[in-house]
């Protein structure tokens, strides 16, 4: 297109030859950057607060199944496990749906932060297919564990996590942390997003130690489980009893991360004032490099307040385009993040984690309170009348 | 149309006082050309920037059609500027990532001059450079692109600071025409040091040391 046609048509597109837009789109020099550097600040923040958060969330999600049952271990005394369950039978202010009489070992799964526990739960055949039901398995690939055979059923999240196909090794004499003196073999994967590790009872019975019978509360309605929890969690202080329920797990996993959230806000902070302050510096200069512009239209009877608008409307676009950028490149980042570290061994984050993008915010409302700050004490101070009589030019 | 009264402009400048303009008399008449002579240093600017109410009087008053520039609020008085006055200064000053009609619409925001605008490019033999930025044009084409934004609304007055002084004397003698020529029924307000630029004057008003000296009326 013919230079002269060029520039005639491009105002049009955005209105007057003095909207915000006409500059910033023609001096991209100068905005590309500045949206550049919020866009990366947003895109850090958003990083940062998602895969932190995804930590949590996948302590969370692992151990998520526990929220469909109260998990009860004696202490001290074996012999304890027919009592407690019998208070519970008779105490329990909650229907009880079934009371699972079983037993359990340890094994490892991984997490970001490295190996965590995770326990292998033996059933009888009939108690397995309760859990398997009340835990929303679609189907099994393979089978279940038959009696008294070192077999193991896993679900799908598990055997992504472990990178383990049926087949393999689940727990073995040579695994320190997922020991069993026989190998037990996986020969079914369970179709759930909830994590389990489930082994034969006869079998747990016949081969590992300690010989202490534990149980699993469920509900009769799955809505009245966390009262069931609380119940037991007073009920139980001070008894010989330990007890897992889902809400002490969330507890404990906030607690654990409260520090670390007080240590991201003081980065983020600092990182948000480290922007906002070379942003407006970046205005600043940007600014004394218009006095000309501002001079001369104050002179040919463009008002203060008019052209002062016209700089804040300048400094809110670029700062709104330089958020949606950051958050749009965020969410992009963190999609591709997903696929390629988290999904492959099951851990969770959020790519569109609210939390994350509520803490960009303050990225742009920083800098434009800067930017503002900044634009508001040059016109303050400014004399148009200097620039046309050449004492500043 | 516009009287100065006893107008005066006092600035202090290290410590000292200085009186740029000192009581100034002046009435200006609607489609009247005056030219403010003087040398260098006697106040020619700062008169001008009075009677355009670009700056207020230290002293004494400047009134438009009976209105005293000095009382106005800031706004009210640049939509004065804006909708009755001209402006043309030394420098052809223009903004950069602008068109030369873009530059010239700048004279009205509100009312659409794209028409008038082409009109005065054509009439100033600027119809092929609308559409170039100032950086791809010469010192004599900003220029007559400045008076093209000053003439572009139509003004009652048109204030021009030394419209020469940054070019060389054809262009200069050029400028003065065109603006002399194309401004209708609007009073041309002309500051120079340059009494040759004045032929077309109706009047013209000597200052010196900020205070006027002497005044030549055209004769018929």
């Amino acid at each position: 297109m013919p230079r002269r046609n060029r520039a005639i048509l491009k105002p049009r597109m955005f209105g007057s030859p003095l909207s915000p837009l006409v500059y910033l789109v023609r001096n991209a020099s100068k905005s590309v950057p500045m949206v550049g550097v919020i866009a990366l600040a947003v895109m850090l923040i958003a990083w940062i607060v998602a895969l932190m958060n995804s930590i949590p969330d996948s302590v969370k999600a692992v151990y998520s199944y526990s929220q469909y049952s109260l998990g009860v271990t004696p202490r001290g005394d074996p012999a304890m496990t027919p009592k407690l369950v019998e208070t519970f039978r008779n105490e329990c202010p909650v229907p009880i749906e079934r009371i699972i009489v079983c037993r359990g070992s340890s094994a490892q799964v991984k997490s970001i932060v490295g190996d965590w526990p995770f326990v292998v739960l033996a059933f009888n055949p009939d108690d397995m297919d309760y859990f398997l039901d009340k835990h929303f398995v679609t189907g099994i690939e393979g089978r279940k564990p038959s009696v008294g055979q070192p077999e193991a059923l896993i679900s799908e999240p598990v055997a992504r996590n472990l990178n383990l196909k049926i087949g393999d090794v689940l727990l073995g004499p040579d695994k320190t942390d997922d020991y069993s003196p026989q190998d037990v073999r996986i020969v079914g994967i369970a179709q759930s997003t909830e994590w389990m590790m489930l082994t034969d009872l006869e079998y747990h019975k016949a081969n590992h130690f300690p010989p202490i019978d534990v149980f699993l509360v469920l509900a009769k309605d799955r809505k009245t489980q966390a009262q069931l929890d609380d119940w037991a969690l007073e009920r139980f202080k001070g008894d010989r009893a330990k007890l897992f329920a889902y809400r002490e797990l969330e507890e404990s996993t906030n607690k654990m991360f409260a520090t670390l959230y007080q240590i991201l806000n003081v980065v983020i902070v600092t990182l948000v004032a480290v922007i906002a302050l070379m942003i407006g510096m970046l205005t600043n200069i940007y600014q004394s490099q218009r006095l000309v512009e501002f001079g001369l239209l104050q002179c040919i009877g463009y008002a203060r307040r008019t052209l002062l608008l016209r700089s804040l409307k300048e400094t809110l676009w670029v700062t709104v385009v330089g958020w949606l950028l950051g958050v749009l490149v965020a969410h992009l980042m963190l999609r591709v993040a997903y696929m390629v570290l988290m999904e492959p061994k099951a851990w969770a984050l959020n790519t569109m984690d609210p939390t994350a993008f509520a803490y960009t915010l303050v990225v742009p409302v920083a800098i434009f309170a800067v930017g503002a700050f900044t634009v508001l004490s040059r016109f303050r101070r400014f004399d148009p009348v200097s620039i046309v009589e050449r004492r500043l030019v | 149309m516009i009287q100065a009264l006893q107008a005066s402009l006092v600035y202090e400048d290290h410590g000292k006082e200085i009186r740029a303009c000192d009581a100034i008399d002046l009435e200006i008449c609607p489609g009247e050309f005056v030219g403010i002579l003087g040398p260098s240093g006697s106040g020619k600017s700062s008169l001008l920037y009075l009677l355009s109410g670009l700056k207020n009087p230290t002293f004494g008053a400047v009134l438009f059609e009976g209105r005293d520039l000095g009382q106005m609020a800031d706004e009210e008085r640049s939509r004065l500027r804006m909708e009755a006055f001209g402006f043309v200064f030394q420098q052809p000053y223009l903004l950069g990532y602008l068109s030369a009609l873009e530059n010239v619409m700048l004279a009205d925001p509100v009312r659409d001059l794209r028409k008038r605008a082409l009109e005065l490019l054509d009439l100033l033999g600027l119809s092929a450079k609308t559409g170039r930025l100032p950086h791809e044009l010469s010192g004599g084409e900003r220029q007559r692109v400045c008076v093209a934004r000053a003439l572009a609304s139509h003004p009652r007055v048109i204030f021009a600071d030394e419209p020469t002084a940054a070019l060389d004397h054809a262009n200069g003698v050029q400028v003065v025409e065109l603006l002399n020529a194309h401004r209708g029924e609007g009073a041309l307000v002309m500051v120079t040091h340059d009494p040759t630029m004045l032929h077309g004057s109706d009047r013209i008003v000597h200052l010196t040391e900020g205070s006027i000296h002497g005044e030549q009326t055209r004769q018929m």
